[in-house]
């Protein structure tokens, strides 16, 4: 039986002792003070508080952060100062993508995870990249258009 | 705090262990439990009952053909794992790669979605159709039953004390012709307002199988034996005489409840293309 | 030094530290020592306060109402009129309206102490519906006038109503409905409060931070000096977030004025879903007279649901009738609007504000006209579009040209409407649809100098310049707008140029950022204030400030609503093509095509967004934003039963802007936010209508609903 739960947060490694159905949310954004994770909607149906966990996106608002234990877990903050994560960002600022931008951490960390695994995706394809991230303001063109020139921009990136 | 309330075990062994002592509830991915438990920003999720997180147990996982020809799907296969399984009947593949959104689907488990009983559930409607069956695991010892009969309804399962969905075996299909539909509350990341299934086997023009299954009609996956055994033998060119008795049969077993001018009314339409497909000879494979 | 130009594609200034997960709106905040407000809200629709059991508190917490409020203040609200109550006290009117906060620093204690607060009504029955309303269902809500009718108003224009229907060879009349609408900003609503310098200093997320100080400074008997408002980063407010954040804000200073230490209230989304201000559902009836087969007269009596407390509801409501005759000139016309008392929650400003309900009602009206005649709508509906000069239903007149004739050509031309609307017969499964609409810009009439008096100032720093007024950025992009049109005029790059979430404290009150207003009025007087400091840029660093000042010569009557209403319309046009599935009836979107005249766009990318966003609310709020209300309850309670669109349910736009500066406005630009939501959801039930063959009188049509409408019309 697991007393402790033992996960990587943005590469730096963490010791999580306490309830083990503390959301992962909230163990990003209260414990740790990452705050780039939103939360929208606290029941895995908006995207906001999208988030890697072993290569896969996930809603952190439904994960507990006991089935975390030797996870590695990317968040906004983790992939920003990368390239790919400055390739999607420069795109989305370019293309207009952004208005209040709640949404956008998570969007951005679901144009993260699709462009790693369909480096080149179609317009059929993102839009259902996204289908899971909620935005009210901007009707999705823009962020469509945005994820497509991160992929033509970044194209040898997403390659590796 | 009080007593702990949650477990984490390292295998299966160790879980069915605290399942049992705690007269547990089993955690898998979570999407489902997570959210019935929430209790808000900063507020740990609470439970009636402690809770055991099976979320990493290995002996749970992956999806293989057996050497009967049945399918296993570890219970905690997500809903992306199976989507993407070239083992899996492509019914229930069709209803895994529409649940939720990318996310959901990524921490979703079939297990989970099975136990959790919803009648809005997406993978149980195929796998009642197609006869699958999960195999529950206890310190007691181990059980097999069908999808169909381990739902009894909205909520309710035949899971008993310190048992543990640990995978569902769907049996070879010899169906020749399938239909799958969901119908949302929108196109994508949506709660299902009514699916469908409908599969037929046809031999030499004559109908050798044939079932239908439909969810988020009723309090569990509706699956009518009776309205089935009307069309099974006939021949391709009788299906047309016994349609309207078949549809009439399956109408009286869908729930009067929610909305059920539109689901009665969908739901007849859609088996009706699928049987006037049938009729003229459409090619086999998943009908569209 | 090159300098920022209107006509430059550059980035929003917003953008990076958003995407980065940078910007911190109120939810990411923390203040040492902390406290959390959890609200206590009545479940009772309509009845009496019998007894409020409370379970003991621990230290350090404390369960604040009514009762803390001291002796010279007031329980109210101030936001139009003052109806609404800080905290409900020995009665409620509906569902959701706030009784107490509970404050403490462990949420997990607080949840407790909420899930044990019990509270004993004496149940009255509600009335819900505008029909409950309208019967004044369990005794009229305003015994002294008998009825429930918070609001009410007329416009006429052209002969006596009797006299055109009495010449009439036929009349065509039927009933429209529109539902609620939730404005699911991603973000909740949420504010925290601490003290600084013995003043009460607010964290919102707000669109308005005068509104707030406005609101709730009487409920302290203090001025609203004492008060600092700042806003942060708003995570979408469309209206949302216009008047609610004072039910916020109100309680907590009552709160901080008793505990004196930071407190933070965020609502969680089911709060935000089954207890926010939402759009009005509305009941239209609509009369028209028809001679030779053409209009003679329209007659409109127009119910909007206002809820428990008025709000800014007879302000929506004025809107809704000064839209209620579209894009059209109509000869004679008679509207009468009534807001309607229910015991429901409050509805409220959002994004059209009033007008699309209107514009819904007749724009679906002369469809059906249409189609009783035997005619192509839009064929019938271009003869009556208004022109310059002509009268609109307030008797003012029309002051700008309109370009919907050429919007028409290209909308018309790039969906091949007029193939299609042939080829597409009726039933067959497809469907073309269009919709022409209209949203006059700001405040109405000589509201912006009689009622707002918005002010902007400039401040200069050597080379750099900051813009201090209270208008904010929600997600609309007026952060990147307005520096846009300070760099432009004082011939900076946008860089030099500074305008941050304003505080009341330090900046002059622009206005709400509302009505359309903020491009149009304040973005003018920075250009004005811009103007006088590049006249005097050899004095150095100096301050400029300037106030609005309406043109001469139209005049406006705010007792009879008669004059000149708006100074500059926006202009749009909407055109979908669907596809239903004859098995399902789910409808797939195929193709949308607008146009909109908005003047002149300050920034394209941004007037571009905002157009896909708009024409977006407005197709959910036709086909899928289902919100009902039984028994005063909400039955859609969160995301996942109340849905939104995504990004698959529909196609991408085609865009069009038609170029018509306005010489009122920056640059040319007009108020365009509220306009690219006013028309689209019509377009859409003319494609389904046209595709099935049926009628439809009200919206949304979900597939369960498209199967009742063909049930039914098919008796």
């Amino acid at each position: 039986m697991l007393s402790e739960i033992k996960f990587t947060l943005n590469g730096k490694r963490i010791i999580y002792q306490g309830d083990p159905l503390r959301r992962l949310l909230d163990v990003i954004r209260e414990d740790l003070g990452f705050t780039g994770t939103k939360e929208g909607c606290s029941e895995g149906e908006c995207g906001a508080c999208s988030v890697i966990k072993d290569g896969r996106l996930v809603t952190s608002c439904i994960i507990p952060i006991g089935a975390c234990n030797g996870s590695d877990i990317l968040t906004i903050e983790g992939i920003r100062d990368t390239e790919k994560g400055e390739c999607i960002i420069s795109a989305f600022a370019e293309g207009g993508a952004v208005q209040c931008g709640f949404c956008i951490p998570g969007m951005v960390m679901a144009a993260y995870y699709l462009l790693e695994n369909n480096p080149n995706p179609s317009e059929e394809e993102i839009r259902m990249g996204i289908s899971g991230n909620i935005c009210r303001c901007t009707g999705y063109d823009l962020i469509v258009d945005s994820i497509a020139l991160a992929a033509k921009k970044g194209e040898e990136l997403w390659k590796k | 705090m009080e007593e702990m309330m949650c477990y984490i075990p390292e295998n299966l062994e160790e879980a069915l262990a605290i399942m049992d002592e705690k007269d547990a509830i089993a955690l898998a991915g979570g999407s489902d439990l997570m959210v019935s438990g929430a209790n808000g920003t900063g507020v740990n999720p609470s439970f009636s009952r402690p809770v055991v997180i099976i979320s990493n147990l290995p002996e749970l996982k992956g999806i293989k053909k057996r050497e009967d020809g049945w399918t296993e799907i570890g219970a905690l296969s997500t809903s992306r794992e199976i989507a993407e399984s070239g083992l899996v009947h492509p019914l229930v593949r069709n209803a895994a790669s529409l649940m939720g959104a990318v996310a959901l689907r990524n921490s979703a488990t079939i297990g989970g979605n099975i136990a959790n009983a919803s009648p809005k559930g997406d993978t149980p409607q195929p796998l009642i159709l197609l006869d699958a069956e999960v195999t529950l695991k206890s310190v007691r010892g181990e059980r097999r039953m069908k999808v169909d009969d381990f739902i009894l309804g909205a909520k309710k399962t035949k899971l008993e004390k310190g048992e543990i969905i640990t995978s569902v075996l769907i049996p070879p299909s010899s169906l020749t012709h399938c239909y799958y539909r969901k119908i949302g509350m929108r196109r994508a990341n949506a709660i299902s307002k009514l699916t469908i299934s409908i599969g037929a086997e046809v031999r030499d023009g004559k109908v050798v199988d044939f079932r239908a299954s439909s969810g988020a009609a009723g309090p569990k996956v509706i699956r009518s034996h009776e309205a089935e055994s009307i069309l099974i033998g006939k021949t391709l060119s009788e299906l047309t005489e016994y349609k309207e008795e078949f549809l009439d049969a399956w109408n009286n077993a869908i729930s009067p409840r929610a909305m059920p001018e539109y689901r009665r009314g969908t739901t007849r339409r859609m088996l009706s293309f699928f049987i006037d497909a049938l009729s003229a000879g459409v090619q086999e494979g998943i009908i569209e | 030094m090159s300098y920022t130009k209107i006509s430059d594609k550059i980035e929003r200034v917003d953008a990076r530290t958003k995407a980065r997960g940078e910007a911190m709106y109120v939810c990411d905040m923390s203040l040492p020592d902390m406290l959390y407000a959890y609200m206590v809200r009545s479940t009772c629709p309509r009845g009496k306060i019998l007894k409020i059991d409370v379970p003991n508190l621990p230290k350090g917490y404390k369960f604040i109402t009514a009762d803390d409020i001291p002796q010279k203040g007031n329980n109210e609200l101030w936001m139009i009129s003052k109806d609404w109550r800080a905290f409900a006290k020995d009665y409620v009117l509906y569902v959701g309206e706030t009784i107490g906060l509970l404050v403490g620093p462990d949420r997990t204690v607080l949840k407790y102490l909420r899930d044990n607060i019990h509270i004993e009504y004496e149940m009255e029955e509600p009335a819900v519906t505008i029909d409950d309303g309208i019967a004044s269902k369990g005794g009229p809500m305003f015994p002294e006038k008998g009825n429930n009718v918070f609001c009410s108003l007329y416009c006429e224009k052209g002969r006596p109503m009797e006299e055109v229907f009495a010449e009439a060879d036929e009349i065509f009349e039927e009933t429209l409905e529109t539902g609620y609408q939730e404005h699911v900003h991603l973000e909740t609503n949420g504010a925290i409060v601490t003290m600084e310098d013995g003043k009460f200093v607010f964290y919102a997320s707000a669109q308005c931070p005068f509104y707030i100080r406005k609101s709730i400074a009487g409920i302290l008997g203090i001025s609203v000096d004492d008060i600092i408002i700042r806003q942060c980063t708003t995570g979408g407010a469309f209206g949302g977030k216009e008047h609610f954040p004072d039910v916020l804000c109100g309680p907590l200073l009552v709160a901080e004025n008793v505990i004196r230490k930071p407190i933070k209230l965020i609502f969680d989304r089911e709060e935000d879903t089954q207890f926010s201000v939402k759009r009005h559902p509305s009941k239209c009836v609509y009369k028209t007279a028809l001679k030779d087969g053409k209009i003679i007269g329209m007659d409109a009596k127009v119910y909007y649901n206002v809820g428990a407390y008025l709000s800014s509801s007879f302000v929506v409501l004025q809107r809704g009738i000064f839209h209620a005759n579209g894009v059209y000139n109509i000869p004679s016309t008679h509207l009468v609007g009534e807001g309607i008392g229910t015991n429901t929650f409050p509805t409220c400003a959002f994004r059209g504000f009033g007008a699309p309900q209107t514009i819904f009602a007749v724009e679906t009206h002369m469809d059906h006209i249409a189609h009783h005649l035997g005619v192509d709508p839009l064929e019938f509906k271009k003869d009556y579009i208004i022109k310059q000069g002509e009268e609109t239903v307030t008797n003012g007149h029309i002051i700008e040209e309109v370009k919907l004739p050429e919007m028409l050509d290209v909308i018309t031309k790039e969906s091949d409407y007029w193939r299609k609307a042939k080829e597409y017969t009726p039933g067959c499964g497809k469907g073309i649809g269009i919709s022409m609409y209209l949203h006059g810009g700001a405040f109405t009439g000589n509201g912006e100098q009689a009622i707002i008096k918005a002010h902007a100032r400039l401040v200069r720093t050597g080379d750099k310049v900051r813009i201090e007024v209270g208008s904010t950025e929600m997600g609309q992009g007026f952060q990147t707008s307005l520096r846009k049109i300070a760099a432009n005029t004082l011939q900076l790059p946008i860089e030099n140029i500074e305008y941050n979430n304003p505080d009341t404290s330090k900046v002059v009150d622009s206005g709400p950022t509302a009505a359309s207003r903020s491009t149009m009025i304040v973005g003018k007087l920075v250009e004005r204030a811009a103007e006088e400091m590049k006249r005097r840029w050899d004095e150095g660093d100096i301050t400029t400030e300037v106030e609005y000042e309406h043109p001469e010569g139209y005049p406006w009557d705010q007792s009879t609503f008669r004059g000149d209403a708006y100074l500059g319309w926006g202009w749009g046009v909407a055109c979908v093509e669907v596809e239903v599935d004859k098995l399902t009836n789910e409808v797939k979107t195929v193709g949308i095509w607008t146009s909109h005249d908005i003047g002149h766009a300050i920034d394209e990318l941004i007037v571009h967004g905002q157009v896909n966003g708009g024409i977006i609310q407005s197709l959910g709020y036709a086909s899928m934003e289902k919100l009902e209300n039984k028994n005063g309850f909400f039955r859609q309670k969160r995301m996942s039963d109340y849905v939104i669109p995504t990004s698959m349910d529909f196609p991408r736009q085609f865009y069009h802007l038609q170029e018509n500066p306005y010489p009122w406005g920056p640059q040319g630009a007009k108020g365009m936010g509220e306009l690219v939501f006013n028309g689209a959801d019509a377009a859409y039930v003319d494609a389904v209508e046209r595709a099935l063959g049926t009628t439809f009188n009200s919206i949304p049509i979900p597939p369960e609903d498209i199967e009742e409408a063909l049930k039914k019309n098919a008796q």
